[in-house]
């Protein structure tokens, strides 16, 4: 299954090369999700090994299933937009450039199932990298000087990080002795034996590596002009996918360093991290001018808040791994509604779009309620993953750290709350709001409405199915 | 012998952080390679004879010959201005590279305290090399500098990745992935579609995306 899974992009890829149709290229890639999603509910079930590299566990299951989900929503939202997802003015679409952008979202897609699959940290790294390379194109896609300084952006400081990730595998690897290595399963069951210098040593540069692709401030700065950049499909993709399996690698580094008692040492770091990436998106969030860009703030600060659910240990682990998929589910509805606003408005600037829910009432609600969502108001389960990280934070009588979490969050609630409705809101006179835009149909809204869905049905009564799904990761992760 | 290869090693960083020309800068990429495979062929001539040759390989054809020879070559065909045009001035830049290597020296006499595999002089050097690379590519305005910077730090990977490449030489292999940035970078160079947008190429041009 897992061969199926690895090797069907690849030959998709080439055969959407040979055809160069978008039609083809487009039903191809709904095709691989449908595959896609059916194969990771089926693991959910079953466990699964391909060779010694690649596995199904109970904590890399979860991670799966949300990228299978977000995929399928983004497949059904591409073939809405088949006519051209320039939105931009400006922008011009050569030749074989839409068969280039399917060859590489197929091939992103494998690159990121074989991070969350790998059970070797130096091939959990490979696919890092080659994540990396293979969504720059579609970051450039639309060709604008813009785009081209967002991937050149993207490239140079990913690749920093993806080497200072390197640097701290080579101190590992200096510290393992005779183990020789690197297979997650037996660095954690000998962590006892690696040298706690170089593992202290290690940690730091594994998790500002693997924390830029993350997203963590304050090496977060590739981010807010990859997501704002690239079409909106894509930076659902970006941001409900490639940022949690970079999180995936940190999480497995966390339990070796777990084993080999030095939790307290990993916290103390997410902690930290985490505070100072919701800091830095509240300072931007509070006057931010794009709203593409503010949803990539945005994403900075909900994983500074699973750095921090990480790193309240405990219930905070659970909530952690609720908010990554609660989070998921809700930044792709956001970042698709927003690729609707851009082709209403054809403009990215909050200031001169207004009225969207006369102009476009459907798109206009989507925005609220997924909006709604981001920021945890019940029932959507964010609420619930931010008050158990409270909780737990008073539970470890860390009162004043709640205090900062809090104000924080309000900055962010409010910086948001106001660009949303603001949008949303009165219609200036003489405005011409029967104008509906072209291009928008049932793909344009249905992935948004299935995933806010699932949301309100996670917050208002957590299926089992889920629930067992998120608390055996926690166990397995040996809360 | 080796210490002082890698010494002279260190030295090329140094005279990075005070160069001024775009042209000294390829010259030191090519030294910093041919410095790479001495230390391979005088500390490694032990290891298995497919690690040996992809190690030489490595060292001479990629990063002493090909690499430095395809920037020339950009540097040629995009007319880029010749000077480094840095942030700052190269008294502060050598005087500030010194003191990461003084730092690294020390941080690796400090360590060896703890641990018992470290060798003092790859490690520190390596350490220094790294960091040196960061803060040159912080003060330098060209992203051909940059470029150049990050086949530095990665340099500062591939001396770091030797001392344990007896015990595990596929990490060293890995580390060649590393290369691939570097290939893409320069064939978008190569191609000119940045240059073609910007004009002169050059990080301060790079600034339509901000808050």
């Amino acid at each position: 299954m897992i061969e199926i899974l690895l090797l069907f992009p690849v030959a998709a890829a080439i055969l959407i090369f040979l055809f160069n149709s978008r039609r083809f290229s487009s039903m191809l890639i709904l095709l691989y999700a449908a595959v896609f999603l059916g194969i990771s509910v089926m693991f959910c079930f079953e466990p699964y090994e391909f060779t010694r590299y690649f596995r199904v566990d109970q904590l890399n299951r979860l991670f799966l299933i949300i990228l299978a989900v977000i995929f399928s929503g983004v497949a059904l939202y591409n073939l809405g937009s088949m006519k051209g997802m320039k939105g931009m003015k400006g922008a011009e679409e050569p030749g074989r450039s839409h068969s280039f952008y399917s060859m590489n979202i197929l091939l992103f897609v494998a690159s990121m199932i074989g991070v969350i699959l790998s059970t070797h940290l130096a091939l959990l790294w490979v696919f890092v990298e080659a994540s990396t390379l293979s969504s720059s194109y579609l970051i450039y896609y639309s060709r604008t000087k813009s785009s081209l300084e967002a991937t050149w952006k993207y490239l140079f400081i990913c690749s920093i990080g993806i080497a200072i990730a390197f640097v701290g595998i080579i101190f590992l690897s200096m510290g393992l002795g005779n183990l020789d290595s690197l297979f997650f399963d037996d660095l954690q069951k000998n962590a006892a034996l690696i040298n706690p210098f170089w593992l202290k040593l290690a940690y730091p540069f594994m998790l500002v590596g693997f924390g830029t692709k993350v997203g963590f401030g304050p090496v977060h700065s590739w981010l807010p002009d990859a997501h704002s950049e690239s079409p909106s499909p894509i930076s659902a993709l970006l941001s409900g996918t490639l940022l949690n399996t970079a999180l995936l690698g940190i999480i497995r580094i966390n339990r070796v360093m777990d084993a080999a008692r030095m939790g307290w040492y990993t916290q103390m770091l997410l902690l930290v991290i985490g505070f100072i990436s919701i800091f830095i998106a509240a300072v931007y969030i509070v006057n931010i001018r794009n709203y593409k860009r503010m949803l990539a703030y945005s994403s900075i600060e909900n994983m500074g808040i699973i750095a921090i659910g990480l790193g309240l240990g405990g219930a905070g682990i659970f909530a952690a791994l609720l908010h990554t998929a609660a989070h998921s589910l809700t930044k792709a509805s956001l970042f698709l509604t927003s690729g609707n606003i851009l082709k209403v408005y054809e403009t990215k600037y909050i200031g001169e779009v207004k009225g969207l829910l006369k102009k476009d009432s459907l798109s206009g609600w989507l925005w609220i309620f997924s909006f709604a969502g981001i920021v945890g108001l019940p029932p959507f389960p964010i609420f619930l993953s931010e008050f158990l990280i409270i909780r737990s934070m008073f539970e470890g009588g860390r009162v004043w750290l709640a205090v900062i979490f809090f104000l924080l969050l309000t900055v962010i609630i409010a910086g948001i709350g106001r660009a949303v409705f603001y949008m949303t809101g009165g219609i200036r006179e003489g405005d011409d709001i029967s104008l509906r835009a072209k291009g928008l149909g049932f793909y344009s809204y249905a992935p948004q409405i299935i995933f806010l869905a699932i949301l309100i049905l996670m917050g208002v009564s957590m299926p089992d199915f889920i629930y067992n799904l998120i608390q055996s990761a926690v166990q397995f992760m040996g809360v | 012998m080796i210490p002082l290869i890698i010494i002279l090693f260190g030295v090329t960083m140094l005279y990075v952080s005070s160069a001024s020309r775009i042209e000294s800068y390829i010259k030191a990429l090519n030294m910093q390679g041919f410095l790479l495979l001495l230390l391979v062929v005088f500390d490694y001539g032990t290891i298995h004879i497919e690690s040996f040759i992809f190690l030489c390989f490595e060292t001479l054809v990629v990063k002493a010959i090909a690499i430095p020879l395809f920037i020339t070559h950009i540097i040629r065909k995009n007319g880029v201005y010749r000077e480094v045009d840095p942030n700052v001035t190269s008294r502060f830049s050598i005087i500030v590279t010194s003191i990461i290597f003084v730092m690294g020296f020390y941080f690796s006499f400090w360590a060896i305290d703890k641990v018992d595999n470290i060798r003092p002089f790859y490690f520190g050097i390596s350490i220094s090399t790294m960091v040196a690379s960061i803060f040159i590519i912080i003060t330098r305005k060209k992203i051909i500098t940059h470029v150049m910077c990050y086949m530095m730090l990665e340099n500062g990977i591939f001396l770091l990745a030797l001392s344990i490449a007896r015990e595990m030489p596929f990490i060293v292999a890995f580390g060649m992935l590393l290369d691939i940035f570097i290939a893409i970078y320069l064939f978008g160079l190569f191609v000119n579609k940045v240059q073609d947008t910007y004009s002169e190429v050059d990080i301060t041009k790079l600034t339509s995306l901000k808050d």
